[in-house]
């Protein structure tokens, strides 16, 4: 798939969460909004390889959504693979539809029930452990969101997983700095974030977060495990990217736009 | 006598001959049963340090992927701290591991109550997809790890961390499934009891030649037809166990013989939550006087 591809297929992913958003009035809009090109270069890209076919194929690559709130985007992605019918997303979070606002394992592709915080990186770890033990090729991602990091358990799991040299393991941080009060760096500051994911003995890679070539630039050697190490991106990413009437802003955190807002995000995005 | 302890990891390392899937995740919490295990199988041990919640996590993963994992670790931390985890990946996901904690009850007397095990029961079992075993001897440790490729959901084993007595002879004598034994068939009066003072029961009732049922229940959820069977020979229960009474054993009966639609007279003995959390010192005894489950006040609650 050329770029321009991947951009389009950005737009109409960022179309769709506002609509599916808007229809159920839920879903974390800007949560999703803020990882679209990540989860694109991922399962656009190749670097998640999962067989349709058989979605429990043990030589597939695993995807752990720690920040499950990013959920729309993630069912998006699962229907336009053809997992299931893109018509399920008209009933995200209704009566008798097959999901809601956080993350299940039993929708198909989706590979846990998550939706706590400070989970998924503990929980891939594991898998990546077993990789390693039963000399699988797979390779185990998991997106954190920044927010997230102040759980303690993710700095239990960051020590473990480059302990047990997991280089077969990547973690992506989507670094929008916005909690849902307030923005990090005034709640408890996360910076100098680099340094400290580092001081754990990861390979670090920062790098912007809305740019495909440059997230597909640090994710293309992965594969071939250049170091003992895991690798760790952090994106910098603005939360509710495309969305001016919610980006840059808290208190937008898990609810769609409404109102006056609603209407020019739906212009913003040609709904 | 073999602790529980020992009794489970023995067997474990006799089961890991010819499993490689089997891996222990350790919080940092050795034995010496472990350390053969450790020393002869070293690709099949993990060491995740003092970090119970991401040894859930971690065991969870690697369940997640085929493999049988054993998690070890002090049990008020290992239930206690990783609550969340364990109910999202074990409850929720119904990712099957074996969480072994050490310290049931007092176990740990000296320590002071951070590790005294004295809500678990409560909490763990109002958690679905998890089986708690409470275990009585070194024959049920040993039985259940012999049965560890049966389970097809979490089990939570707590075990004693000292020697308290031996109530079944073999392992065959262990009936996970039924998860009761009625130890002493008596007459109107039964006891139920778990672990430690399972065995204080039976010394009382010989001693003082009390004629009254005495029955072992060893696992949440509670089997409330085997259950039936026993209590409906008996007219009053007395249930005496070492946590909290909010939500434990004698809690768990009465809700059974409320779902059984049996109307009879139930006492229940344990730790009084207004008497908060015990700084007493100088053995598991000075600490069940404190809480009035001492052998002497036993013997007074059941003799009225």
């Amino acid at each position: 798939m050329i770029k321009n591809d991947l951009e389009s297929k950005c737009l109409f992913l960022r179309k769709k969460i506002l609509e599916v958003c808007l229809k159920a009035e839920t879903g974390h809009v800007t949560s999703s909004l803020s990882c679209v090109e990540i989860l694109v270069t991922l399962y656009y890209k190749g670097y998640l390889n999962i067989n349709s076919k058989d979605l429990e194929d043990d030589e597939r690559d695993r995807f752990i959504l720690s920040k499950a709130q990013a959920s729309p985007l993630l069912y998006l992605i699962l229907a336009d693979l053809g997992l299931y019918d893109m018509k399920e997303l008209d009933h995200f979070a209704q009566k008798n539809g097959m999901f809601g606002v956080h993350l299940q394992h039993s929708v198909p592709g989706v590979e846990t029930t998550a939706g706590a915080l400070g989970h998924g990186l503990g929980l891939a770890a594991g898998i990546a452990l077993r990789a390693k033990m039963d000399r699988k090729l797979y390779m185990t991602y998991t997106l954190l969101g920044d927010g997230e990091l102040y759980e303690g358990s993710i700095w239990e799991s960051m020590m473990f997983a480059s302990h047990n040299n997991l280089n077969n393991l990547v973690g992506i941080i989507d670094r929008n700095y916005l909690c849902t009060t307030d923005f990090t760096e005034n709640l408890v500051e996360l910076e100098p974030l680099t340094e400290k994911v580092q001081s754990f003995g990861w390979n670090v890679v920062r790098i912007d977060g809305h740019n495909l070539h440059a997230i597909d630039n640090a994710l293309k050697n992965l594969r071939a495990r250049p170091s003992r190490k895991p690798t760790m991106l952090i994106c910098d990413t603005v939360k509710g990217k495309g969305l001016d009437v919610m980006s840059f802003k808290p208190l937008c955190h898990g609810v769609p736009p409404k109102g006056e807002d609603a209407k020019k995000a739906k212009k913003q995005f040609y709904l | 006598m073999i602790t529980q302890r020992d009794s489970f990891w023995n067997e474990i390392y006799q089961q890991a001959k010819t499993d490689r899937d089997i891996i222990i995740v350790s919080a940092d919490m050795g034995a010496p049963s472990l350390d053969k295990f450790r020393t002869d199988f070293p690709a099949q041990f993990v060491n995740t340090g003092i970090a119970e919640q991401n040894a859930i996590l971690v065991a969870s993963g690697l369940a997640k992927e085929g493999k049988k994992v054993f998690v070890y670790a002090i049990a008020s931390f290992l239930t206690l701290n990783c609550i969340e985890k364990i109910r999202v990946q074990n409850g929720m996901m119904n990712i099957p591991i074996n969480i072994v904690g050490i310290g049931a009850g007092f176990s740990y007397p000296d320590s002071g109550p951070t590790h005294h095990l004295s809500e678990d029961i409560a909490i763990m079992r109002s958690i679905p997809n998890i089986t708690t075993i409470s275990v009585t001897d070194h024959h049920m440790s040993k039985k259940l790890a012999q049965s560890y490729k049966d389970f097809d959901h979490t089990h939570y084993i707590r075990l004693e961390r000292q020697p308290i007595g031996e109530l079944y002879k073999t392992c065959e004598a262990v009936n996970l499934d039924k998860g009761l034994h009625e130890i002493i068939e008596g007459q109107d009066h039964l006891i139920i009891s778990n672990g430690n003072l399972l065995f204080k029961c039976k010394e009382i009732l010989r001693e003082k030649s009390l004629n009254f049922g005495l029955c072992d229940i060893f696992r949440y959820p509670l089997n409330i037809n085997e259950l039936e069977k026993v209590v409906k020979k008996y007219k009053k229960i007395t249930t005496i166990e070492e946590t909290f009474l909010p939500g434990g054993l004698g809690s768990s009966i009465l809700e059974a013989l409320s779902d059984l639609g049996i109307q009879m007279e139930v006492n229940r003995i344990g730790l009084d939550t207004k008497k908060g959390y015990c700084y007493q010192y100088g053995g598991r005894e000075e600490i069940h006087k404190y809480y009035g489950i001492d052998k002497d006040s036993l013997i007074s609650k059941l003799s009225t």
